[in-house]
């Protein structure tokens, strides 16, 4: 279980000081899949720099599995708004990029990092380089390369906010498909409100800055419905507006 | 891919005449100076003792290869060239490299870098014989000084502007300062580099003639002042087209490590 205990943060700069976070406390338990929506600026992504420990606090804490989270952790991966996959390496190679960089390239761990590749229909990409591919591909490649070092935790940035609309739709369903089946949890920020109602069991909204957590929405689906089937449920819409009104 | 339609492989045909036609003009372009050179040096329009004629450097060359100066002469500056820009090339990515990965001296370091980037090196000629010796240690310390600092600035430019994502998705795969610059910000500024050794080709043909100018007894730069001393423009001439030449070569040598780099790396835009 991941808890976040009372967190604000301030950042200072030349400028001054702004407060992106006050006071926020959320839990996410195993295997769930969170979102977190808000407006622009108000500390979404300071929220996801904080959990995987790239920043620290200015008070309260992150624990994972009741410990203190306070740098990068082989348990908690990221995945960005740009797949920011490497072009001088070829599909395969920036799958095994973090097992590389942990030195846990073993024969085991990179056959697993295949076979994922294999399962999610890029078997046939691990020589190409990633200019080959399309935008949902490559996209598919940077979570797949988040998985290779199995962490427990999965972070997700806008990860579809780059994609053309129709793209967005399928990559959606590919990724949500993909942290199911492999027993992830998840949080996902963006400022999408479809997208939290049609992927997260739970979705947290949050103030403008400083950020701080103002209504927690529950869906309830049927667990067997992928993202884009969830958006044609008649409870979808009903979601979709107690959000839209939170956020207005 | 083998079955295009009629209407491309006339597009392709044209293409292929484009590039065929562009080279061929190329080379009648240089054919005509020549010739009009030629004539107008033999016709008296111009004097040839002043201006040469293709003839006469063609003659030339062949006279000063016979003696075995040309050979000679040309070693001795392609040697200093290599020298200079393989020192300077190698020190450059090395400071870009520690000025880097510590930033506080970065920070101190970096108006002395613009400074010495416009400072005219040159003007340093009489300081550097002092200091090394004339000969050709000063010719290649001036090759060096006129490329280490350009070496320097854009490697070190291209290191500053590596993709702050990237930089970040590497931290939270774990990565350390060590793996992030040799598996991120090296590999990211290969282009870069090899474009920066571009530029440094030339500047070490620059700073090597200047040295040779400034002081030497040997070197194509020694025969270009030597031919102007003695009012021998042919020789002059001569010695401007070999360094042309071999300019020129070690440039598409650069330029097609270029183009494997850029075939290896998949970035074939
Ligand atoms: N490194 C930083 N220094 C100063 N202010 C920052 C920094 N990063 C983010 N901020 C500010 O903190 C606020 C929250 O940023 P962010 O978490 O990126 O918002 P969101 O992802 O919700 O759009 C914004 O107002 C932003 O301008
Ligand atoms: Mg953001």
């Amino acid at each position: 279980m991941l808890k976040l205990d009372n967190i604000s943060l301030i950042y200072h700069s030349k400028l001054g000081e702004t407060q992106a976070l006050k006071n926020l406390s959320l839990s996410v338990n195993d295997g769930e899949f969170v979102s977190i929506v808000g407006p622009s600026g108000c500390g979404k992504s300071t929220i996801l720099n904080i959990i995987s420990g790239l920043i620290k606090t200015s008070s309260g804490s992150v624990i994972l599995d009741g410990q203190v989270v306070s740098k990068p952790n082989s348990k908690i991966g990221y995945m960005f708004q740009r797949d920011n996959l490497f072009e001088w390496l070829n599909i395969l190679s920036n799958v095994k990029l973090g097992l590389v960089v942990q030195k846990k390239a073993t024969k085991e761990n990179v056959s697993y990092a295949k076979n994922l590749l294999a399962k999610y229909g890029l078997g046939d990409f691990t020589n190409h380089h990633p200019s080959n591919l399309s935008g949902g591909m490559r996209q598919r490649v940077a979570l797949i390369r988040t998985l290779a070092t199995k962490p427990e935790i999965l972070l997700l940035d806008e990860p579809f906010s780059a994609l053309d609309y129709q793209t967005r739709l399928i990559v959606q369903d590919d990724v949500y498909k993909i942290i199911r089946d492999e027993h992830k949890t998840a949080i996902l920020v963006t400022h999408d409100i479809g997208e939290a109602v049609a992927m997260s069991d739970k979705i947290f909204i949050l103030s403008k800055r400083p950020g701080t957590i103002k209504k927690i929405v529950t869906t309830n689906f049927d667990s067997n419905l992928t993202p884009f089937e969830r958006r044609k449920q008649a409870n979808f819409n009903t979601y979709f507006d107690e959000i839209w009104e939170e956020l207005a | 891919m083998k079955n295009y339609s009629k209407e491309h492989l006339h597009f392709l045909q044209k293409q292929r005449f484009n590039v065929f036609f562009t080279h061929f003009c190329r080379i009648l372009l240089l054919f005509c100076i020549f010739l009009i050179w030629e004539i107008v040096a033999n016709a008296g329009i111009v004097d040839p003792f002043i201006t040469s004629s293709p003839s006469r450097i063609f003659k030339e060359i062949a006279r000063i290869a016979k003696d075995g100066n040309l050979f000679y002469h040309s070693w001795v500056t392609l040697k200093e060239t290599l020298i200079a820009f393989f020192i300077s090339s190698l020190a450059g990515f090395v400071i870009a490299v520690i000025l880097y990965v510590i930033p506080p001296v970065r920070k101190i370091i970096e108006p002395y870098l613009i400074v010495l980037n416009s400072l005219p090196k040159v003007a340093l000629g009489p300081l550097i014989i002092v200091w090394v010796g004339a000969g050709s240690k000063a010719i290649i310390t001036m090759g060096v000084l006129i490329c280490i600092v350009v070496t320097t600035i854009s490697i070190l430019n291209g290191f500053v502007n590596t993709n702050v994502e990237q930089i970040k998705l590497m931290k939270t795969l774990g990565a350390n300062p060590t793996q992030i610059l040799f598996k991120l910000i090296m590999p990211s500024n290969l282009a870069n580099i090899i474009s920066v050794l571009k530029i440094n080709v030339g500047l070490a043909w620059v700073g090597v003639i200047m040295g040779e100018y400034l002081n030497s007894s040997a070197g194509l730069g020694y025969l270009i002042v030597y031919g102007g001393q003695v009012f021998n423009l042919n020789l002059v001439m001569a010695g401007v087209v070999i360094l042309c030449v071999l300019a020129s070569i070690m440039y598409f040598i650069i330029a097609g490590i270029e183009t494997i780099v850029a075939k290896k790396t998949g970035s074939n835009n």
